[in-house]
């Protein structure tokens, strides 16, 4: 008699799973809308009332176009998304372009003063707890501490929706209190490269390559990933055209920047 | 006709413990009359300190027996929040005696005290009943209700007003009632119970235990005009509606108040927010009964703090601390107003310790009730989000709690960057980060570096211009570029040739596209 079953009772499944495999959820997760990452997510997507950790080497890399699919889902079942310290400001513009509805988008700034007695961290505890938001958001101040993260997780347990923390890179070298761990990396042009750090599941080596919702054109994201690769190769400058995406009608045809003449290492030709 | 009557017996000594911090509240504390102790709690009557004992007997029983009075307004405000309570059901309610205190008048004999107040509330609930789904579904709801209060209420029905407030006093426990619901069982009831209990004058009570009549069926069995002239015609009156066989006439029903106004003297001066708060929690309870009579839910509530005043006289500092309280959507969620008022005074600096609390409010919201419905639903989740940002707000301060506006004009002067409303703006890519200023980027052979690194330009220029009416006039072109990694940033520089508008040069980077 072994001490370890070939096979997991299903009557265990839900709580319990082998380190080879994946774990089965009891509640059904939220797609991510990458069929990619889906695949290599416990429950095939976001998980709901735990906190997933997303750790960034800087903001712009992709992150708000990762989440967008998911979040915007919530938004469209009428639920509120809420926004704990984003970094810098948001334009209500560009996520309106990504599907958001910033009628629908709470934006609290939790470390415009210091409060006696309490931390940032409050606000976003506070908003899991009351399980009434539909999905949140937050960027967690650098070098939290691992008991901090624990109860925020605990307080993640009543919220009924998907909730992700944004963190420094270096957060990497430290055990994490969220089950699912994500490092982000720019992978080109439109496209993210995710690794996934920890999950209840087997562990995975390589990176997952994401394509994002362009904000180039096809003809421009392709161009720039033959560059990026080509600057990767070379190291050297190379001249290139580069067509201009959105002529302004009215100074199109003054064309004055064309003018002017450019160095040659500034790469660009405008029409 | 079904009257509820709900009697307080022990309404001076648990008003008086309210007030007392939680921590004393559990060590000995007896209530005192004139001379004698009237009631105890719990850990005195452990000690030996009975009712009845005389204040130097108990006090050498327990030297650190905590002793208070009653005080008559305290006790006024204590049993109208009863009645604010009973009036959520039933609009015909009363405070008993209602038929003793003339009959005393009458007689000659100031028997009732007037500084006695009544410890018993009536409610006529027959026409409440079908609402309510009957009256064990009333009395059930009516119990829930008055919990918070935090009183010990004793609970009885009878077809009569008189004697259903004879019954309550009869009943013992804090779960037993007692229900008549003929005359007959109310007949066979009130023959074996007290005369005391019918609110006689002390004169007339003892007058009636030296002629052997203890109870009211003894009394009811000597001859009317007998008794008429010795006690006068109240008693008989009085014994006669209490059995229900003389119409009582319509009492002095309570009538509920537009404006909510309670005062509080607080045992100890309050040096702390904290004890101030423990005060203005018991304030919050009657406010809601009151509120819940009205059938609506709080607006806006004032706390006032009267301070202790000083011998110094200290030029500018006031005698009264205000607090106004305004809610985003209207409540009568006791826990929800405790946790904002908790949250306000923790930010609030006292100038001097309070000694008195007030609380007053006017601003109702008549409308839908509260919903408490079991399982989670779009409007339950509304609520529970205005809560929460009403929560946020409390502590943040109003301008942390943002919701993004998209702008009608297109045009986002706040980023210190004009976007010129051209024909393609909506579907030109913008990123989500935008920096509140741009931020020069340092060249290197003509080329910007973020972060030491080289972009490529992918895009543009995008040519953006403010209005003419707009100074300082800026002309920008902006750049999508990449850096050698792959993440997009959104790049600007003046226009060139350079416009006489702009004076500064170079590679700024605007934002990121994330």
């Amino acid at each position: 008699m072994t001490l370890f079953p070939a096979e997991i009772p299903e009557s265990l499944r839900s709580v319990l799973w082998r380190g080879d495999q994946m774990e089965r959820s009891v509640d059904p997760a939220f797609p991510s809308g990458f069929a990619l990452l889906d695949a290599q997510l416990p429950g095939g997507g976001w998980p709901r009332r735990v906190l997933t950790e997303l750790l960034l080497p800087h903001p712009g890399v992709g992150e708000i176009r990762l989440l967008s699919p998911c979040l915007t889902a919530t938004q469209r079942q009428g639920r509120l998304l809420m926004l704990f310290d984003p970094p810098v400001s948001l334009s209500a513009q560009a996520l309106t372009l990504l599907g958001f509805d910033v009628a629908q988008l709470l934006i609290v700034n939790t470390r415009a003063r210091v409060i006696p007695g309490s931390d940032s961290l409050w606000a976003f505890e506070q908003a899991l707890k009351s399980g009434h938001v539909g999905a949140l958001v937050a960027w967690l101040p650098p070098r939290l501490r691992a008991d901090r993260l624990r109860r925020l997780q605990l307080a993640a347990q009543a919220h009924d929706g998907p909730a992700f923390v944004f963190r420094e890179l270096a957060a990497q070298e430290r055990p994490t209190a969220a089950p699912l761990r994500l490092a982000l990396r720019a992978g080109g042009a439109d496209r993210l490269r995710v690794h996934v750090l920890k999950r209840r599941g087997p562990p995975l080596e390589a990176p997952l390559m994401l394509t994002l919702q362009p904000v180039l054109s096809d003809v421009l994201r392709a161009s720039a990933w033959q560059r990026q690769q080509s600057a990767r190769d070379v190291r050297l400058p190379v001249q290139e055209h580069i067509t201009c995406h959105h002529p302004t009608e009215g100074h199109a045809a003054r064309a004055p920047a064309a003018a002017v003449p450019l160095p040659a290492a500034t790469f660009i030709s405008l029409v | 006709m079904l009257w509820i009557a709900l009697h307080l017996p022990r309404l001076s000594f648990e008003s008086w413990l309210a007030v007392l911090p939680p921590d004393q509240r559990e060590q000995p504390a007896a209530l005192m009359g004139a001379r004698d102790v009237l009631l105890s709690n719990a850990s005195a009557q452990g000690l030996g300190v009975r009712p009845g004992l005389r204040r130097a007997t108990a006090l050498a029983l327990a030297p650190h027996l905590r002793l208070g009075r009653a005080d008559a307004v305290r006790d006024g405000q204590a049993l109208t929040s009863v009645a604010h309570v009973a009036l959520a059901f039933t609009p015909s309610v009363c405070f008993a005696p209602p038929s003793v205190a003339p009959a005393a008048g009458r007689t000659g004999h100031a028997g009732t005290d007037p500084g006695v107040t009544p410890r018993t509330v009536l409610l006529q609930v027959q026409s409440s009943l079908r609402c309510f789904g009957g009256q064990s579904a009333l009395i059930r709801r009516l119990r829930a209700a008055w919990a918070p209060l935090e009183c010990t209420v004793r609970l009885a029905s009878a077809p009569t007003a008189q004697g259903a407030a004879v019954l309550a006093q009869l009943v013992e426990g804090d779960t037993d009632e007692l229900h008549c619901a003929d005359l007959r069982s109310l007949e066979r009831r009130l023959d074996a119970a007290p005369v005391r209990l019918l609110g006689l004058s002390p004169e007339h009570e003892e007058a009636l235990e030296g002629m052997g009549l203890s109870t009211l069926g003894a009394l009811r069995r000597l001859p009317g005009p007998g008794l008429a002239r010795r006690f006068g015609a109240g008693l008989l009156d009085a014994l006669a509606r209490a059995y229900g066989e003389r119409p009582d006439p319509s009492p002095a029903w309570i009538t509920l108040p537009d404006v909510f106004e309670v005062r509080l003297e607080l045992q100890a001066r309050a040096d702390t927010t904290d004890q101030v708060l423990h005060g203005a929690r018991l304030l919050i309870e009657p406010l809601l009964a009151w509120t819940r009579a009205h059938q609506a839910r709080v607006r806006r509530f004032t706390l006032f703090m009267h301070h202790e005043p000083r011998h110094r006289q200290d030029a500018g500092m006031p005698s009264v601390t205000e607090l106004t309280i305004a809610l985003a959507e209207p409540s009568c969620d006791a826990a929800h107003l405790s946790v904002l008022l908790r949250e306000r005074l923790a930010h609030l600096l006292l100038p001097a310790p309070t000694l008195e609390l007030r609380l007053h409010c006017a601003d109702l919201a008549r409308g839908s009730p509260f919903s408490t419905e079991l399982f989670t639903s779009a409007r339950g989740e509304r609520e529970g989000q205005v809560r929460l940002i009403e929560r946020l707000q409390a502590r943040l301060g109003t301008q942390q709690v943002q919701r993004l506006a998209p702008e009608t004009d297109q045009r986002t002067g706040r980023h210190g960057v004009p976007e010129r409303a051209v024909a393609q703006a909506a579907s030109a890519p913008r990123p989500v980060w935008v920096l509140p200023e741009p931020q020069p980027l340092p060249v290197r052979q003509s080329r910007p570096l973020l972060d030491g690194q080289p972009l490529q330009l992918l895009c543009g220029p995008e040519r953006v211009e403010s209005g003419w009416w707009n100074v300082p006039r800026t002309e920008r072109d902006y750049f999508i570029a990449q850096t050698p990694e792959g993440a997009l940033v959104w790049l600007c520089r003046a226009r060139l040739p350079l416009s006489v508008a702009e004076a500064a040069q170079g590679w700024f980077v605007c934002g990121w596209f994330a």
